[in-house]
This record gives structure tokens, C-alpha cells and sequence, in this order.
């Protein structure tokens, strides 16, 4: 295995998120799958180092695919089945690691130039409960010539987001904006004069409208 | 209605300007839910409520007051009072659920005691024709690990607490019933011979001790004043080779102390000796028990017969003669294991037994017998225990059918399609006249006749209970239309599936349930069709696997059955009907553990032989198998479910998509954390790549098992531990202002590279929650209303529009009030007005064929069956529309246009004379 370092480094909106996470640490994401991996089931693809959680930059360091990692997604592709990558996410609180597996279907991931984005969800006490891999649509087919094919991968860590609570504060709050307008005040109608009060001007129209259809009856009589 | 009230808002708000803010905001509130209350007259008119005890544990008659009846107290902590007559209940006392509502003791004097809890103990006394509490006193025992095998009678108006301890002896204690004073301290006896295996007969304490061959009997009158121990060898009863230490003592309420050794001799104690009964116990299954008639006690047993069926037979306990009168065997009551609960029987004037026997069986149904085996009524307590119900159309009547497949063929020539018309329309002629010439007797029969009805409104809801009963209920009356019984059924976690509905017409409809074999845990499927109750295709089916999850093929085959997918322990797929496999296509399955919140996803697939499961994803929802997470509630959606409109509109105009994913699964999970207690995780995946959609957690809380999701919308209810308030949250998906792909395009979860929005909020709920569910109309046209069942006994309706995490945003934003953390239960949104319901469970909704509604059914103690209409009923006239008034008023007017018109023209005719 010729592993070759590639170090992609995401910065997120870290500002964002630092409040979600308790806890801070270390965390490494080992990737296998099961292509080209001879007698074992499942072989090393790379690997994923993150200094802090909180700070969610990571070093993703991936292998290159040779031609019969490619033949072998081609087979699998062959009967439309699905690549599957198995991870193992160890951290400095869990150091026996946690074992996740994803998929992707083998005909979009070669479709795609092997593009994927893995998506790592971390729980506010820094455990990660999922790392999943989708295939992304990056339109730059697979170019053969060389002999190897780089794996495009983006890695984003995503945090479970505290939810949020009733809102009682600002609803008294409301609540005593709304006393106060009045104590002060009456509460100040912005309405026209018509929006206001057509629900009277609509009936008396009418009733004008009509004793005024029935009278100029007896006066077509008269003129008659 | 809302509409019109917006614009009236004005009116109200110079009406109420004293009032304060929350007063018009109650009023306000009201004014919107107008169409949620009935009319007094329209009680039980499309609702009706069944109400039941569940299994019974303790039953008498009362024969002391005016008013026959029997006081039951049952398995599920209900004391209540059946009438004689009709079964129905007259009054009825629900306890806690839990080991404190445990009755012990049920015994009927003047008054009704009951002993209930475990440690402490409540004694208490009812007025047994009303059900009114009449005194109440508590009773802690100081040794709390023995108190278990306590034991309580009652004994001239003395209550008896008896508590053995094994291998040494009994502490007898004796209160007064009513006060609870203490007559005296505890009496020890001693009684090393006391074991786990000893029966109380009231007062004699009775008990099998000695070595292996060589056993002897014990039996003490634990209330007398002089001790005096009646042994006697076991050996003189029965022979010790077959003997597997077994006493057992005898069912209903036994008025002379008796048991049974080795389930087949019967043994009394008379005299302060043992007596053997000339009679045996017939069938090693056989309830016994001694009633005492007119003319000495009997001793009477029933069974069932491998060949006559129910059998009953009654001895006298000093002849041994039998009693002809009450002997029965009834082949076709189906009553499994019958237990005798109690009996009584007197003379009547012509020297005739008059006997009443209450029977339960094992499938927890409540028989009233009288002599000679006529049952009087019945009673199907399994309904207290409904673990899923489903709701199934009706098939189409014979002439809708010829008419359907008339314009289903669309080969042939035209003279073909009209000689066809040409039958089909004699055809209906025929029945027509057939209809006319007998159309007394026609309206004479019962609602037989189960077709369709115009608007949908009519349908079956299939129940399963816990003990394995299978029920066909009619939605309309309640009643009970058939019902299979399955004993070898566990139904935890029992699934139902529509798998033919019944509109096509040579194949009958086709409902599949799928539980556990009692024994052996394995899969056990039983096919029925749900209009009739008979089994149908795979009948009952015991497979040799356990399983761990299935599916409903989402394609039918030819025969429009949609074949069942099994995924067993060992990951292997079973296809049923085995033919089916090859429709199997882009089909994905997920199995969630609940206690470590692990989910997989499965994607099967088929190699032209047989279906495959990959598994494809694993997630650890709560990190690790190892940190304690559980997965309390897991809400898909609805198989079947239609999305109306795939955007919503918002207040300037601009269309806003909805994030509509089939595989999306809300799972709830619950664990515990280092920081904050106790935390609750909503973790929203997709179920077929394995991917999540959206997640968030609540610290300091706790989950409960109740949440709902369709369409967009996910809500889910929780335990905020911080405010000691339960609290509901709500998700809701956005695809944003763009859709992501064309309309009319299908959805692919495996394509999924953007994230959707999400807008989420929480509210307060000033109740305590036991189940919830959405309303589902045909075509989602109509509003989501939340139903919410109370521990309250309430079924509450609230619109969607109260709840949504987008608050303010939509079209309607502008009318709706500001967003009050608080939801408010409107007495008026209550469904079942003032119809409690005991212990609500579970809530089950179904679309009507009329789009405006929604059928609603709530299980629990109590059944509950309404209609809603979220939207109101604007496809439907109004209930109490005035036929005749608009009769009238149009005839009227027809009348007048005509003789206005003649006199008019009288008038012109006039005029031009002059």
C-alpha cells in the first residue's frame, strides 16, 4: 500500500457551533473498504485526523485508487450493487473505537470521479453517532490514463444542535409591551377609517342601495 | 368561519378591552375551533365508546343488594361492577397501573373491601350499588422482602393478614375491617413445614412437606385460638410415584376449604380432617370449584373436551352423585382453558335450579352461564389490551364490481363493449325489481350487507390484543364482527399489513399479522381476510427462525398481493409468496436495537435467484453500544402517504418547498450524560442511504414514547426535567425557496448532496401525554390537526398551525395570534367531550373516503371511536341540514314566479284598457 499524504484542511463556521460541544478532544477516523483487499474483508482506504472536535479542522489521507480498485468497483457497478465503506472512529474517551458502516452506489461513485463528501454527526459530549458517504455530482469523469485516481473527498464534522426551548421570555416580555402601550394609551389603530369600520358602511350602503332601487318606481308611474 | 372571524376581530377586541390579554386570547382561541364541538344532540352520533376491566382475577356475586350484580377486580387494576342482566358495567374504579394498584383481595360482606398496593397496603370499602368509597386505611409491613407472599381474607368482619416465612413459621395478624385496630399483637405459629409451594383455603394454611416418598400433608387453622396441625401421609391420597408436588387450590369463591393434590383428586377439609372426594377431577386441565345449591354443595368442573367440546359437570360433594341439570358440553362455544370465576345458585319457586356461572377464558373473555348452558352474555375484556389496530376498506357490492370490471376491459370490439352494457344494465334491472318486490324484508336484515358505502366512511378495524385475539370490528357500531383466537400468539411488537385491499374484486381482501410464537419466540404469521375473519393463504404460519424486521413489498403481483419480506436473526430474507421475488427493486429495510440504539440498513437485493440483504449502513445513535442510550420512539412515515402540495406559500407571496423524503425516520433516543443528566437526541435518518437528515439534542430531559411524523412535519413529546413540564417539539424539513429537483420528478434519497432546512421550535403542554398521532385524510387536502390523548382521560385536537416550527411565516401567518409557548387544550378541541377515557394507549388514524375526514379509533381500558375534520366538513352538508326548508322556500318560489307572472300580465292587461 502506497499511501501518499493529501491533506485537506476545512475550516467550518467555527463560531457557530462551539457552543453545541461540552467537551473537547481528539478524534481519528479510520476508513476501509472492501476493494482489492486480497484475502481480508476489509483493507485500509484512509484516514481522517481531527486535533479538536471543537474546532473542526481536519487531515484527510487517502490512498490512491490503481486499476484494480477501479476494476473493482466496475464489477460491482457491473450489477448496479453498493461500495461499502466501513469506518472506525476512535477518540481520547474511546479508544476501542466505534465501528460505522456506509454505502454509496458503485455506479455514481465511479460516474463521479470517485467525488464523495463524508459527513461525521457529533452528539454535544463528543460522541459521533454516524459517518456517512455520499457521492457528490462532480462531473469530471474518470480519466484512465494514469494509472492511479485520487479520491475526492470533502469532510465536514457536523454537530447535533441544541434544541431549542419554549420561548416564555420574550412572549412576557410581548406580553408586558403590550400593558404597557396600553396603560399609557390607548393602542394606536392604524387602520383607515374605511378598513376599520366597514363592516357598518357595507349594511348601510346596501340598505340605501336598496330602498333606492325600489323607489324610483312609483316615480316611473307618476311620469306615466 | 375562522376567515370571518379574523374580520370581526375588531369587535371582540372593543368587547373584551377590560378583559386582559390572555382572557381575549382564550376567546380568540375558541372562536377558531368553533367546528370542533358538537351539538348535545349529535352525543354518540358519530362517535361510541366501549369500556372494559380487562382479565379477571377476583369475581362474586353480590347477591345482598337490590340490584343484582357481580364485583369484579381484575389483572389490570380495575375494580368494577358488572350487571346481571346485561354485562354492561355499572360502575367502575380504574387504580394505578403500577405493583400499587395490585388488588389482593376482593371480598363482598355488606360492603365490597378490597386490599390493593403491595407494601403498603390500602384496605378499603365500597358501597357495593353505588361504587362510593366508604372507609380507607393503610397497612405498611415492617418485613418488606416477605411481604410479597402475604396473604388476605376476610373473617367475621375481621380482615386476616397471614404472612408465612418459609422453613419457620406463619405470622398471623387480625384487623378490624373497618377501622383497621389491631386486635391484639401478631400471632407466630410455628410451621417448619411452611414452603413456596402451600395454598391458603381459607382459614386453613395447607401444605405438602417430607422427604421424596415419603411426604406428608400439613394443614393449620391459622385463626383459631388453639393450634391444632392436621397431618396426614400424602401416600393415603395419591400414588407418590407419579406425584410432582402439586396442590392447587380451587377456582371461584370456595365456601367449604378444598384443593386439589396432583390435578385429580379433590381434597376438604371438614372437622379439622382431610376428606377425599368421591369425585375426581376429570381432565388434568379441568377448572374446579365448590358451589353450594339448594340441596348441599357440588363440586363442579368444566373443561374442554377433545371431542364434545366445552364440557361442565357437577357432583355432589357428599354423594358423589352427579347433577343433571347442570351438566353441558356445547361444541361450538368457543371458550379456551374456561375457568370457573363464580357461581351461585338457588331454588326457584317450582323447585327448579336456578344457576349463574361466571366463565373466563383463556382468551380473557367473560361468559355468564346460566344451567343447562345457555350463556347469557359475553364479554371480550382482550379489548383492554389492543396492541395494533388497522383500519381496512370495505369491498364493493357485487353491482359496483360488475360495473368497475365493465370499464376496466379495454380490449374488445364495440358491439362486444355493448352487449356487455346491454347485460350489465339487465343485470341491474334485475336487481332492482328483485330489491322492490322484497324490500321489507330487505330493510328487515341486519347491517349485513359489507359494502362500501358512498363516502368511505365505513370500514373494519381489525384489532390485535395481547392475548392473541384476533377482533373484526364494525367502525360505525362497534360491534364485533368476527374473531380468531390465537393461543400460541405472543403479540409484543406484533406488526399488521394491509396486503390486499379489497377493491379487487375476485381476490379477497388479504391482511397479514406478524408476531412471535409463544414458546420459542420464532416468527408466527397469520394471514386472515379482514371482511370475513377466515384464514386465508398462509393461514397460520410457524416459521423456524426468529425475525428482526418486515416489510411490505411496495409493488403487487399479478394476483395484487403485496408479498411480505422477512428479514430473519441470521440476516437471510424470506420472501412471502416465494414468487414474488423478482419484484423485489430498490427495497431497503433498517433494524434499530432499543437498548444500545444501533440501527442498520439493509438493502435488498435480488441475483435472480433469491433476495439478498446487504447491509449497507450502521449508525450508533447514541455514540456507542456502551454508553447507555435507548431508543425510546422511532416515527416513518405512513406507508401510502400523499403530499397535496409540495410547497407552501408564505405571506409575500414566494413558494417555500417542502423537504419531502419517504425513507426519512425520526429516531428519539434517551441517555444519560456526564453534564447535564439526562439527554434526549431527535435524530432524523434516512433509511435507505443511511444518512442524517437532521439531528438535535434537549439536555436535562427525558423522552417519551410518543411521536408523530408526516409530510414535512415531525413532532415529537419530551420530559423537560429542568422545568418539570412536559414539553413538545417540532421539526419542520425545508427544501428552501428552490426545489432541488423538477416537479414530478422522483425523490432519491441516494442522491442526496443537499442539506434541507430545518425550523424547529418547542412548546409547553400543560397536560400529561399518553399517546399521539396525525390526522390523515385521503388526499392530504385537508389540514394536519395533532391528537393528543391525556392521562387525563381527554383526546385533544390540535391544528398543526398552533405547533409549527415555521411560526408566523406561512400565508396564515398574518391571522394567526403571536406565538404563545404555551399550547392551549381548548375544552372545545376535546374529542371525546365528556366520555373519560381510562388509560388511553395508543391513537389510530385513518382517511375516510370523504377528504374533509378523518377516522380516528383511541385503545387503552376503553375504546374510543370518532370522526374529525380538520378542515371541517366543506365537502359534506351540514348534519342538520333543512331538507324540507329548502323544499318548501324553492316550491314556494316557483309558485310565486308563476302567479306573479299571471297577475303581472292580469295587470298589463288592465292597464292598456284604460
Amino acid at each position: 500500500m502506497h499511501f501518499q499524504s493529501l491533506a485537506v484542511i476545512l475550516s467550518l463556521g467555527l463560531v457557530n457551533y462551539a457552543a453545541c460541544i461540552d467537551y473537547d478532544g481528539w478524534l481519528n477516523i479510520k476508513i476501509e473498504h472492501s476493494l482489492n483487499c486480497g484475502t481480508e474483508k476489509y483493507c485500509p482506504r484512509g484516514n481522517i485526523a481531527l486535533k479538536s472536535i471543537r474546532a473542526g479542522a481536519a487531515v484527510v489521507d487517502q490512498i490512491h485508487f490503481n486499476k484494480g480498485h477501479i476494476q473493482a468497483l466496475k464489477n460491482l457497478a457491473e450489477i448496479d450493487s453498493f461500495y461499502t465503506i466501513r469506518t472506525l472512529v476512535t477518540s481520547a474517551e474511546n479508544s476501542k473505537g466505534t465501528e460505522f458502516f456506509s454505502s454509496v452506489k458503485a455506479k455514481a461513485f465511479l460516474g463521479n470521479g470517485l467525488s464523495d463528501v463524508i459527513n461525521a454527526w457529533v452528539l454535544p459530549n463528543g460522541a459521533v453517532i454516524a459517518v456517512s458517504f455520499q457521492v457528490t455530482n462532480a462531473s469530471q469523469p474518470l480519466s484512465l490514463e494514469s494509472g492511479t485516481q485520487k479520491i475526492n473527498s470533502n469532510f465536514y464534522l457536523r454537530y447535533v444542535e441544541q434544541a431549542p426551548v419554549p420561548d416564555t421570555a420574550t412572549y412576557i416580555q410581548k406580553l408586558e409591551r403590550e400593558r404597557e402601550a396600553r396603560e399609557k394609551g390607548d393602542l394606536k389603530d392604524n387602520k383607515s377609517f374605511l378598513a376599520k369600520y366597514w363592516m357598518y358602511i357595507v349594511p348601510i350602503a346596501i340598505f340605501v342601495m336598496i330602498s333606492g332601487a325600489s323607489n324610483p318606481e312609483p316615480a316611473a308611474q307618476g311620469a306615466r | 368561519m375562522g376567515l370571518l372571524s379574523i374580520y370581526f376581530k375588531p369587535n371582540f377586541l372593543g368587547l373584551l378591552k377590560c378583559l386582559n390579554k390572555l382572557n381575549w386570547f382564550i376567546v380568540f382561541f375558541s372562536l377558531i375551533n368553533l367546528s370542533v364541538c358538537i351539538y348535545e344532540d349529535q352525543i354518540g352520533k358519530f362517535d361510541w365508546r366501549q369500556t372494559y376491566v380487562g382479565r379477571i382475577k377476583f369475581s362474586q356475586f353480590d347477591t345482598v343488594s337490590t340490584a343484582k350484580k357481580i364485583i369484579v377486580a381484575t389483572e389490570e387494576n380495575v375494580l368494577a361492577a358488572l350487571n346481571l342482566k346485561t354485562g354492561q358495567v355499572v360502575w367502575r374504579h380504574v387504580f394505578e397501573s403500577a405493583s400499587t394498584g395490585n388488588i389482593q383481595l376482593l371480598q363482598i360482606t355488606e360492603k365490597v373491601v378490597t386490599v390493593s398496593g403491595s407494601n403498603p397496603y390500602l384496605v378499603r370499602g365500597w358501597n357495593s350499588a353505588t361504587g362510593v368509597l366508604q372507609f380507607e386505611w393503610s397497612l405498611t409491613l415492617q418485613n418488606d422482602e416477605q411481604a410479597d407472599f402475604s396473604e388476605w381474607w376476610v373473617q367475621n368482619d375481621m380482615l386476616v393478614h397471614m404472612l408465612p416465612v418459609f422453613g419457620s413459621h406463619i405470622e398471623v395478624t387480625m384487623y378490624n375491617l373497618a377501622t383497621g385496630q389491631n386486635r391484639g399483637s401478631t400471632t407466630k405459629l410455628p410451621a417448619v413445614w411452611a414452603n413456596d409451594g402451600c395454598i391458603v383455603t381459607a382459614p386453613y394454611y395447607t401444605c405438602i412437606h417430607g422427604p421424596m416418598g415419603n411426604q406428608q400433608l400439613f394443614s393449620l387453622d391459622v385463626t383459631s385460638n388453639t393450634m391444632h396441625l392436621i397431618s396426614q401421609p400424602l401416600s393415603e391420597y395419591v400414588t407418590l410415584s407419579s406425584y410432582d408436588s402439586n396442590l392447587r387450590p380451587l377456582d371461584g369463591n370456595g365456601i367449604i376449604p378444598a384443593f386439589t393434590v396432583d390435578d385429580r383428586k379433590i381434597i376438604v377439609i371438614k372437622n379439622s380432617r382431610f376428606e377425599l372426594l368421591k369425585t375426581d377431577v376429570v381432565d388434568p386441565s379441568a377448572s374446579v370449584a365448590i358451589v353450594d345449591i339448594a340441596n348441599g354443595p357440588v363440586v363442579l368442573q368444566t373443561w374442554i373436551d377433545d371431542t364434545q367440546g366445552f364440557s361442565m359437570r357437577a357432583n355432589s360433594v357428599s354423594t358423589g352423585a352427579e347433577v343433571s341439570e347442570l351438566r353441558t358440553s356445547d361444541r361450538e362455544l368457543r371458550l379456551p382453558d374456561p375457568e370457573v370465576s363464580a357461581a351461585v345458585c338457588t331454588k326457584s319457586a317450582r323447585e327448579q335450579l336456578v344457576c349463574r356461572i361466571l366463565l373466563t377464558g383463556g382468551d380473557d373473555s367473560v361468559h355468564l352461564m346460566q344451567q343447562g348452558g345457555r350463556i347469557l352474555w359475553s364479554r371480550e375484556e382482550a379489548l383492554a389490551n389492543v396492541v395494533a389496530a388497522e383500519f381496512v376498506d370495505l369491498p364493493v357490492s357485487d353491482l359496483d364490481a360488475a360495473i368497475e370490471s365493465e370499464f376496466d376491459q379495454k380490449e374488445g370490439s364495440i358491439w362486444a363493449a355493448f352487449s356487455r352494457r346491454l347485460q350489465t344494465q339487465f343485470q341491474q334491472l334485475q336487481t332492482l325489481v328483485h330489491s322492490i318486490q322484497s324490500g321489507e324484508v330487505l330493510e328487515d336484515d341486519p347491517p349485513s350487507a359489507l359494502v362500501r358505502d358512498y363516502f368511505g366512511l365505513h370500514k373494519i378495524i381489525v384489532l390485535v390484543t395481547e392475548v392473541g385475539k384476533i377482533f373484526g370490528m364494525d367502525n360505525l357500531s362497534g360491534s364485533i364482527l368476527w374473531q380468531h383466537y390465537e393461543s400460541q400468539l405472543d403479540t409484543e411488537h406484533a406488526v399488521l399489513y394491509t396486503r390486499r385491499a379489497a377493491r379487487h374484486p375476485p381476490h379477497d381482501a388479504y391482511l397479514t399479522v406478524v408476531g412471535k410464537h409463544q414458546e420459542t419466540g420464532n416468527g408466527l404469521i397469520i394471514s386472515l381476510n379482514p371482511i370475513t375473519g377466515s384464514l386465508i393463504g398462509e393461514r397460520v404460519l410457524q416459521l423456524d427462525v426468529q425475525l428482526l424486521q418486515v416489510a411490505v413489498l411496495h409493488q403487487a403481483d399479478n394476483e395484487k398481493l403485496h408479498a411480505l419480506i422477512l428479514l430473519d436473526k441470521d440476516e437471510n430474507v424470506q420472501i412471502l409468496p416465494q414468487s414474488a421475488a423478482p419484484l423485489v427493486e430498490n427495497m431497503f429495510m433498517y433494524v434499530a436495537e432499543r437498548n444500545t440504539a444501533r440501527v442498520q440498513g439493509y438493502a435488498l437485493i435480488y441475483n435472480g435467484q433469491t433476495v439478498e440483504a446487504l447491509r449497507t449502513w450502521l449508525v450508533q445513535l447514541g455514540g456507542s453500544a456502551d454508553a447507555g442510550h435507548r431508543i425510546v420512539a422511532v416515527a416513518g412515515k405512513a406507508a401510502g402517504e400523499r403530499v397535496h402540495s409540495p410547497g407552501r406559500v408564505l405571506a409575500d407571496r414566494s413558494v417555500l418547498y417542502k423537504y419531502v423524503n419517504p425513507n426519512l425516520v425520526l429516531f428519539l433516543t434517551e441517555g444519560p450524560d456526564p453534564l447535564h443528566k439526562d439527554v434526549v437526541v431527535a435524530t432524523c435518518v434516512d433509511a435507505a442511504s443511511g444518512a442524517i437528515v437532521a439531528a438535535q439534542a434537549h439536555r436535562r430531559a427525558r423522552a417519551l414514547p410518543h411521536a408523530l411524523h408526516t409530510e414535512h412535519y415531525l413532532a415529537y413529546l419530551y420530559y423537560n426535567d429542568k422545568q418539570r413540564r412536559n414539553e413538545i417539539a417540532t421539526l419542520e424539513l425545508y427544501e428552501g425557496k428552490q426545489r432541488w429537483s423538477g416537479a414530478g420528478a422522483a425523490f432519491t434519497s441516494l442522491w442526496a448532496e443537499r442539506a434541507p432546512g430545518v425550523e424547529r421550535l418547542a412548546y409547553i403542554l400543560p397536560a400529561a401525554p399518553a399517546a399521539a398521532a396525525a390526522t390523515a385524510t385521503e388526499r392530504s387536502l385537508t389540514d394536519k390537526h395533532v391528537l393528543l390523548a391525556l392521562t387525563s382521560g381527554a383526546i385533544i385536537e390540535v391544528p398543526w398551525a398552533y405547533l409549527e416550527g415555521r411560526r408566523g411565516g406561512g400565508e396564515e401567518g398574518a391571522m394567526l395570534p403571536a406565538p404563545a409557548p404555551e399550547i392551549m387544550l381548548a375544552p372545545e378541541a376535546r374529542l371525546n367531550y365528556n366520555r373519560t377515557l381510562a388509560r388511553p394507549r395508543q391513537l389510530y388514524t385513518a382517511p375516510a373516503g370523504l377528504e374533509s375526514t378523518s377516522l380516528v379509533l383511541a385503545t387503552g381500558l376503553d375504546l374510543f371511536y370518532t370522526r374529525v375534520a380538520p378542515s371541517k366538513t366543506f365537502d359534506l352538508l351540514k348534519d342538520d341540514f333543512d331538507y324540507y326548508l329548502i323544499t318548501i322556500v324553492l316550491a314556494a318560489l316557483i309558485v310565486a314566479t308563476y302567479s306573479t307572472k299571471y297577475f303581472a300580465s292580469r295587470k298589463m292587461l288592465k292597464l292598456a284598457w284604460k
